[in-house]
């Protein structure tokens, strides 16, 4: 595990805390979900993703926790779509979708990859994304239907676009891991599958107007990460040497 | 919002058992939200979503038989204790 090539380990960082994120992202909307039945879904779902970041910090390392809690801000490989704040159902509903689709398209371009445990780990991680998938169109062929909540919907979509976007800036590292056959797709190339989707889905847009933030190939913040960031260690902190 | 009553059966000869219910918009809803509540710890193989509208429900007083038929209702006690009579005595 150690031996694992220091830019291909950037690279799958990448991976592994947009999961652990997006898991913690999630699963704040326990009790407070729109109704009971998806406050249960919604929360597993977001374990299911913690789940999947718990699996790719272990490729990398031995110490998951050293990984997932312990680095300095500007260690993390994050993209800033699972860094916002999504405090409006509409825009956690659109954010699931948004985001799912995507980690499809990237554990598609793992599932062959020249190590083998990930190409195991992404043949499993795929399985629950059918899953994922079907859950948020599920919500979304009840919610487009009526005036109101498709007013909503639109526009979390519209807001969250251009970080969405973001999510495939190549992350640093990307061409060792090409290189290397760990991953068979650059993030860029999955930006057309992902659009295509998106389009259909959604209705067609005006790609041009979307604007990605530069994050920098991952190496920078957004300026939400640093609240988050506080939440995510508040408990550890109490007492970080305790075995869990 | 419809209520639907959820079915899981286990691998094996075990048939259909209730497991709850829940509110779902659709019936795709349903089926989505089910997996998670009540099947995501792998507790049935198969699962049965019935719109709960969708149920014949009988009255009580109807179902309710009268309790003075003891003959429908022979578990063997009356049979078993004359056995032992007889095999004390001889």
């Amino acid at each position: 595990m150690s031996t694992i090539d220091p830019a291909v380990r950037e690279f799958l960082l990448a991976f592994a805390d947009d999961e652990h994120l997006m898991g913690q992202r999630h699963t704040e909307w326990i009790g407070v979900a729109p109704f009971l039945e998806e406050d249960m879904a919604f929360a597993s779902i977001g374990q299911d993703e913690l789940g999947h970041a718990a699996l790719l910090y272990e490729v990398v390392s031995d110490d998951i926790d050293e990984l997932a809690l312990h680095r300095l801000p500007q260690d993390y490989r994050s993209c800033w779509l699972v860094e916002e704040p999504c405090t409006d159902w509409a825009d956690a509903l659109i954010r699931h979708w948004l985001y799912d689709t995507a980690e499809v398209l990237r554990w598609e371009s793992l599932v062959s990859s020249s190590l083998s445990d990930l190409g195991d780990i992404a043949r499993r991680a795929l399985r629950e994304e059918a899953f994922h998938i079907r859950h948020a169109n599920a919500l979304l062929d009840a919610l487009l239907g009526s005036g109101e909540a498709q007013a909503r919907l639109l526009t979390s979509l519209d807001r969250l676009f251009p970080l969405a976007a973001g999510l495939f800036e190549a992350p640093a590292g990307e061409s060792a891991a090409l290189e290397g056959g760990v991953s068979a797709s650059p993030m860029q190339s999955l930006l057309s599958p992902w659009r295509q989707a998106v389009d259909d889905r959604f209705g067609e847009r005006d790609w041009t107007k979307v604007d990605p933030p530069d994050q920098q190939q991952r190496r920078m913040r957004s300026e939400h990460f640093e609240l988050m960031y506080a939440s995510m260690r508040e408990v550890i902190l109490l007492d970080p040497t305790a075995v869990w | 919002m419809r209520i639907y009553e959820v079915f899981l059966k286990r691998a094996g000869k075990e048939e259909f058992r209730h497991a709850g219910s829940l509110e779902a918009a659709t019936a795709e809803l349903a089926v989505v939200l089910a997996r998670e509540n009540y099947a995501r710890r792998g507790e049935g193989e198969e699962m049965w979503l019935v719109d709960r509208t969708d149920i014949v429900a009988v009255e009580a007083e109807f179902i309710a038989p009268n309790m003075d038929k003891p003959h429908r209702h022979n578990d063997g006690a009356l049979v078993a204790a004359r056995r032992k009579k007889k095999r004390a005595g001889s």
